[in-house]
């Protein structure tokens, strides 16, 4: 939503404030640490010594093992310009990495050609300057510069620098530009890198804490995450949610921004986002892509969620029928409170679109309209048609025709006070619900984002 | 989503935006419609390179060249054309198969020192173009009597306030309008009679000079046709319709058919210059230039010139400052911080405000208008080839594109095509600087 802690929501602000504090306890706050911290972009053209003190070369970039599961990566080896030639040094032939310089544990060279393994990455070529998380901060930046120290035996990676005074710093004399300015670093912990399957490699994705931080991620700040990354990143960033968080946070996506994601997805993937939306949101998303790309999505859509959304998107969008949505839960007059209570938890993947359950007599047609209060506060034995004997006039459905315009259904809700209304075909059978919040989302005036690229369109 | 309404630009088209977005989609699906809507002004990005190309600096350049050499630019401006075609082809390609911006690869690919001179270039550049865009509303102005010292300071706290409050995009579809008397210049070309035979025969027969006028308006032409913030534009615009490799022939078909639009506008402005005022020497002034125009607006010429050229300047002084912004701002890594608060956003904000600020500052100089307009071509033309390198370096790169980098043959011609331009500045560069101390070739 928006990174400036004091319009969060209160709750998510104090949590992640407390969660961003306990990092800042961690290992770039501490003193022996700080001291230690070698920058990874000044150590790029470093000179290599061995352990005489010779020159042997230069670095050319580090080797890390991201996605081990483990809070501070290790350096895993260098890559060394001897000559003309770029050679792999693994982390134990390392003695140490001081600013500006790396020397060696030997006098002799085991010069080998670079093969990446699983989970490797190079970390000027693909995480310095490239885009990562900020789960803390739930903003998406561009690593100004990677921190790496000497914690216990290894060397890690342990935090990132983001400050736009280091990419001045980095811009200057070469004295200057590898050293540390841990003014504005991430801890290492609380950041998603997107380093190894960017590059091709296979995924060996372990869960690390950052993950799991961006799947309690509400909603609305993945979407936002979503949008700001580049285009293999994003795709990157959905392999790591599940279908069904991913599908909520498309929700709270753009159109425009929806549209793009789902235009450049691979199909099979687009098709199961799709599936997993609450339906109105699906009908949305649909509607802005164009023929063919819709029907090569629609088509790859299982069963029976196909048929649902091509009838919905036969509505026009501005019409109930375009923007309702077709979760609904039914009960019978035998029905009693308790059996209703109980077949409503089975729809805790759509709860945001369930305000009421509408009650059918034997034919199927409508007879009234149950809010949650009515659950809530009758007793679990009594019948719905105990309860609708007393209270028939305050349970009346309220409906709208599926061809009615958002102003009618505005007035409708209005005029009744209700949080939703039920929308009808001709027979007076229930097609769908339409919640106060659809509405307002037809009514207001769609805001984007300010997009340079689209000004002159 | 956003908590902060107000903040936000609304860049949604509206009910009736629908319509058109439903238009824009069918016209997507028949070519021959799309082509068609793109010539009744309507919509297509098509319009908007030609709009790009034919900003006010363009306008001079163009008809200065038709008033110095007549016909005898055609042959360069048919290599122009290629050259345009080419980078546009590399820049959209760069943004289907990555999805990321120019000024994001530069910023992945190349070490930040590079990245920086890349950007400063753009920067430069762009802030020469707004100049030029600001010399244009100025030059506008005096064609109807107003003095530019009472124009520009407006004009520019007027740009600069839309583009902040979000009511850009309503001005922006009158400048566009605006912008459209210049679709005057293919017939006032026809009518103006001119002599097809020499038209033809210059448009075949290359026809150089070493002379350094020559070379000078030469390196404004392509200055001002292959404007670095162009490339970036049609990349940015790939990225962000989402069109992927799959979608990348169309986004291809567009750039190049929007390339060629903008140069045959280019190309009947020098025809029609070139028959009403060609052999004059140096364009002089901007009523001379609207001298152009007279075949299709009689006594009206000068309004119409003005018009349009308002239109294009205004168009251009907010795209302009925001395409350097918004680069700068994608390669530092902070333009998405942008897209959702951008009054809040200080570096792109104090960029585009030094900009607008340097732009207006310098168009009030009291130089001539005309010189001034080409002077920042000039400057353009000697930073293309740098920008292009770029492209050119990463539209080769395999593990950047894999199949779709630049093959052998596409290689050596885009290098061919960036060293020859690069010549043309060096020698430009070179012929100024012993101009110097006096010697001249």
């Amino acid at each position: 939503m928006d990174s400036d802690p004091s319009t969060r929501a209160p709750g998510a602000a104090s949590l992640a404030d407390r969660a961003a504090r306990l990092r800042r306890g961690r290992a770039t706050a501490r003193r022996e640490v700080r001291a230690a911290i070698v920058s990874v972009a000044g150590l790029l053209g470093a000179p290599v010594s061995n352990q005489a003190g010779q020159r042997v070369g230069r670095v050319v970039d580090l080797v890390a093992r991201l996605h081990t599961g483990e809070r501070y990566p290790p350096i895993t080896g260098v890559l060394v310009r001897v000559g003309l030639r770029v050679s792999y040094l693994g982390a134990s032939s390392i003695a140490s990495i001081r600013h500006r310089r790396l020397t060696l544990r030997t006098a002799q060279l085991d010069l080998r050609d670079f093969e990446r393994r699983p989970g490797e990455v190079v970390l000027a070529r693909d995480v310095l300057d490239h885009q990562l998380i900020d789960v803390d901060g739930r903003q998406v930046l561009r690593a100004a510069d990677l921190y790496c120290a000497p914690i216990g035996p290894d060397i890690r990676l342990v935090g990132v620098d983001v400050s736009l005074g280091t990419l001045l710093r980095r811009l200057g004399p070469r004295g200057l530009r590898g050293r540390p300015t841990p003014d504005r670093v991430i801890d290492w912990d609380a950041v998603t890198p997107f380093g190894d399957d960017v590059t091709g490699a296979p995924a060996s994705v372990r869960l690390r804490n950052s993950d799991r931080d961006l799947r309690r991620m509400r909603p609305a700040d993945l979407a936002d995450l979503l949008e700001d990354l580049d285009r293999v990143e994003r795709q990157s960033l959905l392999d790591r949610l599940d279908p069904e968080t991913a599908a909520d946070a498309l929700e709270e996506m753009e159109p425009d921004e929806l549209e793009a994601l789902l235009r450049e997805a691979d199909p099979e993937r687009a098709a199961t986002l799709i599936a997993s939306m609450e339906p109105d949101e699906a009908v949305d998303a649909l509607r802005d892509l164009q023929g063919v790309e819709r029907d090569e999505l629609l088509a790859r859509i299982p069963e029976p969620a196909r048929t649902n959304l091509t009838n919905l998107l036969s509505y026009p969008e501005r019409q109930a029928g375009g923007f309702m949505t077709t979760v609904l839960a039914a009960a019978t007059l035998s029905d009693t409170i308790g059996d209703v209570r109980a077949r409503l938890e089975g729809f805790g993947d759509n709860r945001a679109d369930i305000d009421a359950v509408m009650v059918l007599d034997d034919d199927g047609s409508l007879v009234a309209d149950l809010t949650l209060w009515e659950l809530l506060t009758h007793a679990p034995d009594e019948t719905l048609a105990a309860l609708l004997a007393d209270e028939q006039h305050q349970l009346e459905p309220v409906t709208v025709e599926a061809t009615a315009t958002v102003d009618e259904v505005a007035a409708q809700l209005i005029r009744t006070r209700r949080p939703s209304v039920l929308v009808v075909d001709g027979d007076d059978r229930p097609l769908g619900r339409i919640l106060a919040d659809d509405v307002v989302d037809a009514l207001l005036p769609e805001r984007g984002r300010f997009r340079f690229p689209r000004l002159l369109q | 989503m956003t908590t902060e309404p107000t903040a936000v630009q609304d860049d949604r088209p509206g009910r009736s935006g629908r319509v058109r977005q439903r238009i824009a989609a069918s016209a997507r699906r028949i070519p021959w419609l799309r082509t068609g809507l793109i010539y009744a002004g309507s919509l297509g990005p098509g319009l908007i390179a030609a709009n790009a190309g034919n900003d006010a600096a363009g306008i001079a350049t163009y008809a200065s060249a038709g008033s110095e050499f007549v016909f005898r630019t055609l042959f360069f401006m048919l290599l122009v054309t290629v050259a345009l075609v080419t980078v546009q082809t590399m820049a959209v390609r760069l943004g289907a198969f990555t999805g990321k911006g120019i000024g994001a690869l530069i910023r992945e690919q190349f070490s930040l020192r590079l990245t920086a001179v890349a950007l400063l270039c753009l920067l430069t550049a762009n802030t020469g173009l707004v100049v030029a865009e600001f010399a244009g509303i100025g030059a506008a102005f005096e064609l109807i009597g107003i003095n530019r010292l009472w124009v520009i300071p407006p004009a520019a706290l007027a740009i600069w306030a839309m583009v902040l409050f979000g009511s850009y995009r309503y001005a922006e579809r009158v400048f566009l309008l605006l912008s459209l008397g210049f679709f005057a210049y293919p017939i006032a070309a026809i009518l103006a009679k001119p002599d097809w035979g020499e038209v033809a025969r210059n448009l075949v027969v290359p026809n150089f000079s070493t002379s350094s006028a020559f070379l000078l308006l030469g390196v404004a032409l392509i200055g001002t046709t292959v404007s670095p913030y162009m490339q970036f534009y049609a990349a940015a615009g790939v990225v962000d319709r989402g069109a992927g490799p799959s979608g990348y022939r169309a986004a291809r078909f567009d750039a190049v058919t929007g390339a060629i639009f903008a140069c045959a506008i280019s190309i009947c402005i020098i025809i029609a210059t070139g028959a009403a005022i060609g052999g004059k020497g140096p364009l002089q002034s901007a009523s001379d230039a609207a001298k152009a125009l007279v075949p299709v607006a009689g006594d009206g010429a000068q309004v119409l010139f003005a018009v349009g050229l308002l239109g294009a300047s205004a168009l251009a002084g907010a795209v302009v400052p925001l395409s350097s912004s918004y680069a700068i701002g994608e390669a530092v890594g902070v333009e998405r911080s942008v897209s959702r608060r951008f009054r809040e956003a200080p570096l792109f904000l104090g960029l585009f405000t030094v900009q607008i600020a340097v732009g207006a500052t310098i168009a009030m100089t009291p130089v001539n208008l005309i010189g001034l307009l080409i002077g920042t071509q000039v400057l353009q033309g000697i930073i293309t080839p740098i920008v292009l390198t770029y492209i050119l370096v990463l539209a080769n790169r395999k593990d950047l594109l894999g199949a779709a980098a630049n093959g052998p043959v596409f290689k050596v011609f885009a290098t061919i095509l960036v060293v020859g331009i690069s010549a043309m500045s060096l020698l430009l560069l070179g012929n100024t600087v012993l101009g110097f101390f006096g010697i001249s070739l």
